[in-house]
């Protein structure tokens, strides 16, 4: 059993130019543990990402509470938990393209102020963890493939230790193969006693969660 | 430290807008860097010609002061009594002149006295066709009634710098010298007056008083008065019958004659323009006649900077627009740069960069590349500030040099080494300015530099306030 590391207690959202009572998200409770990997589907505009929004901190905006490690988002500082705590990955991978691969996991690193040894070795390290090439870490990532890109986002997500991934469609644009390996990727770390949790349309993707949430237009459902 | 090392990796990366938002700013500093060339090279000719125009005051009738008095119905007593007026308000002292010289305001002094003498030559006659002239040698004639007829005016300088005419160019020496010392019996003579009585170099002359005193003078330079081109008379020069000595001659000529009629013209060089009215004050507590007062050349020298004021003006105009035009395009640029990196600043922010260093690194992107376009804006308008600057100030710094060196020349000594000896305290001192100042020197760098950078900062707000407002997640939507 693993530790509880994010917990929503009655999470409501809607959008500022919404109807008072037009909520995207309503009353959901949720708890996610280390260790495991977790599966959020639903279809399309029934949340998902607007749930992982709020998750990563991205959006601050809701009712209710979101506690990780206990303490509630709003009263923590956003960008120190962006940096540190969480690792994010999206399905367009939001990689800086005038960088390499390298300099993206660097400046993940940087950007999290802690107090990393050997950047460019961890980063090389991880890099090869995630399936990615000493040869292709000098590479601009615009050149490198969707596969590769994803790699090169989940090992930035990485760089800094964080205790839990997010991940939005992180096999969105990839095929079946390459999702599998990057599925791989995440148990891996799941064993690491993780927290992985994964926004996803993919059936694949659910069958190989631990947990699936499915997210219903204000309704809500785990299986 | 990572932020600056990002943001040269984001420059060097990204060389096409940089090197368009280079050479912009350097378009941009080029053009400030030769206003700011031609501007400040026009204040030290605006102030050389002000060291050289010297605020000079000189006493004179108070014309206005006196008419006053004057009673047109009784117009005999009333002419006797202005006659009376300006006969004491032309009798200042050489110790009125020292008494009124000894003051805060005053840098130097100098004096000119004339006498009336009669020559053992033949006066130089005028000969005019012009009525005026004859009327007024008349009037003279009638005035002596009764008096010993003078035909010489004898005039005697305190110094090189109270010899105006000679400094102005309005006399110059066209054999011989001007005496150096001021305490011979050396004079100086009109060329009409020398070609008339076959006088030349070395000759003696021998003046004689209204008590029939003599008093022997030798040659020294013969000089000739400028035409005067504007009136179109030819006829001989007001200075033909002017033999010119030292005032030193002239007390002497006092000691033997003290009733000998001086007339005696100070001029006083003042420490600024901004004392006139404290000096004449002064002048007055001393005990200056009221019928006179104290006149300055202060619109001559406004007259003489006028053209260089005008292109100072300009300059400053041209650096307002071109600064403002700079603001505004460093802000479009700041605007359009923002726009294309807005991608970028939401994956900065998604990963946790605080907008502090967001902004920071975008800022110090700018200023770097701002930086170095300066430097080499600053380059390129030292390279074209030269020719732009002395072609705008060609005439003044022409004019400024022909004027030192015909100073020299009016003095009899051409462009010889004899020049660096003359004493010259007053309006003949200043240097000649020339073309080389007209140049981007370390002021204008930094001046450069300051105004350069400023704007930068001042545009990137714009950046800073988008930053401030983006959104990530807005950021990213709009990017999927």
């Amino acid at each position: 059993m693993g530790k509880v590391i994010l917990k929503l207690d009655n999470v409501s959202y809607r959008y500022d130019d919404a109807e008072a009572d037009d909520y995207v998200l309503k009353d959901i409770n949720y708890s996610f543990e280390t260790g495991k990997v977790y599966a959020i589907k639903g279809k399309s505009g029934s949340g998902k990402t607007t749930l992982l929004s709020l998750l990563s901190g991205l959006e601050s905006n809701y009712e209710g509470s979101i506690e990780f490690d206990g303490k509630e988002l709003k009263n923590i500082d956003l960008d120190n938990y962006r940096s540190r705590d969480i690792g994010i990955v999206f399905q367009s991978y939001n990689l800086l393209p005038h960088l390499t691969a390298i300099e993206n996991i660097i400046l993940s690193m940087n950007v999290s102020n802690l107090n990393i040894a050997n950047k460019e070795e961890q980063a090389i390290s991880l890099m090869e963890k995630v399936g990615l090439t000493k040869n292709q870490k000098d590479r601009r990532v615009l050149k490198l493939s969707g596969g590769e890109q994803q790699r090169v986002a989940i090992a930035r997500s990485l760089s800094y230790n964080p205790l839990m991934i997010l991940a939005d469609e992180p096999t969105g644009n990839l095929d079946k193969e390459t999702e599998n390996e990057i599925l791989k990727i995440f148990k891996n770390l799941a064993k690491e006693d993780k927290c992985i949790i994964i926004v996803t349309h993919s059936e694949n993707v659910c069958d190989q969660a631990d947990i699936v949430y499915e997210l219903v237009k204000n309704k809500k459902k785990r299986s | 430290m990572y932020i600056l090392k990002n943001a040269i990796t984001s420059i060097t990366r990204n060389k096409g807008r940089n090197i368009l938002i280079g050479i912009i700013i350097m378009i941009i500093s080029a053009s400030v860097a030769v206003t700011l060339a031609i501007n400040n090279t026009a204040s030290s000719l605006i102030k050389s010609y002000k060291e050289k125009y010297q605020v000079e005051a000189t006493i004179s009738i108070n014309r206005e002061n006196m008419m006053k008095d004057f009673n047109p119905e009784d117009k005999e007593n009333s002419k006797s009594n202005m006659k009376e007026m300006f006969s004491l308000a032309n009798n200042i002292s050489v110790s009125d002149i020292e008494k009124y010289a000894d003051s805060k305001y005053v840098k130097s002094y100098y004096y000119t006295q004339t006498v009336r003498v009669n020559a053992n030559i033949e006066k130089a006659e005028m000969t005019s066709n012009n009525d005026m002239l004859d009327k007024r040698k008349d009037d003279n004639d009638d005035n002596k009634e009764g008096e010993t007829t003078t035909d010489f005016n004898l005039k005697g300088y305190s110094s090189y710098d109270a010899m105006s005419e000679f400094v102005s160019g309005n006399y110059k020496i066209t054999d011989g010298e001007v005496f150096e010392d001021f305490d011979s019996n050396k004079c100086l003579i009109n060329i009409e007056l020398a070609t008339l009585n076959n006088l030349k170099i070395g000759d003696t002359i021998t003046v004689i008083d209204t008590a029939s005193n003599t008093y022997d003078l030798v040659i020294s330079g013969i000089y000739e008065e400028k035409e005067d081109t504007d009136s179109g008379m030819k006829m001989f020069a007001n200075s033909a019958n002017t033999i010119i000595t030292s005032t030193n001659f002239i007390t002497k000529m006092s000691e033997t004659n003290q009733d000998l009629a001086i007339t005696t013209n100070p001029t006083f060089i003042l420490t600024s323009s901004s004392v006139v009215d404290k000096f004449s004050s002064e002048l007055t507590s001393k005990g200056l006649n009221e019928n006179l007062t104290v006149q300055t050349n202060l619109d001559q020298v406004e007259n003489a900077t006028s053209t260089i004021s005008n292109v100072k003006t300009f300059a400053v105009t041209f650096l307002i627009i071109t600064l403002i035009i700079g603001a505004v395009v460093l802000l479009i640029i700041n605007m359009i740069n923002i726009r294309e990196r807005k991608y970028e600043i939401g994956v900065l922010r998604t990963i946790g960069m605080k907008k502090s260093k967001v902004c920071l690194q975008f800022v110090l992107e700018l200023l770097i590349v701002a930086f170095a376009s300066l430097l080499l804006g600053a380059f390129t308008g030292a390279m074209i500030s030269v020719p732009v600057s002395n072609s705008l100030l060609k005439n003044e710094i022409t004019d400024s040099q022909e004027s030192n060196n015909n100073i020299q020349e009016n003095f009899g000594h051409g462009s010889s080494n004899k020049q660096n000896d003359r004493k010259f305290n007053g309006v003949a001192n200043v240097e000649a300015f020339d073309s080389i100042n007209a140049t981007v020197d370390m002021k204008v760098l930094l001046e450069l530099l300051g105004i350069g950078l400023s704007l930068t900062l001042i545009s990137s707000l714009s950046a800073i306030l988008s930053i401030e407002k983006f959104s990530p997640l807005t950021i990213l939507k709009e990017r999927s």
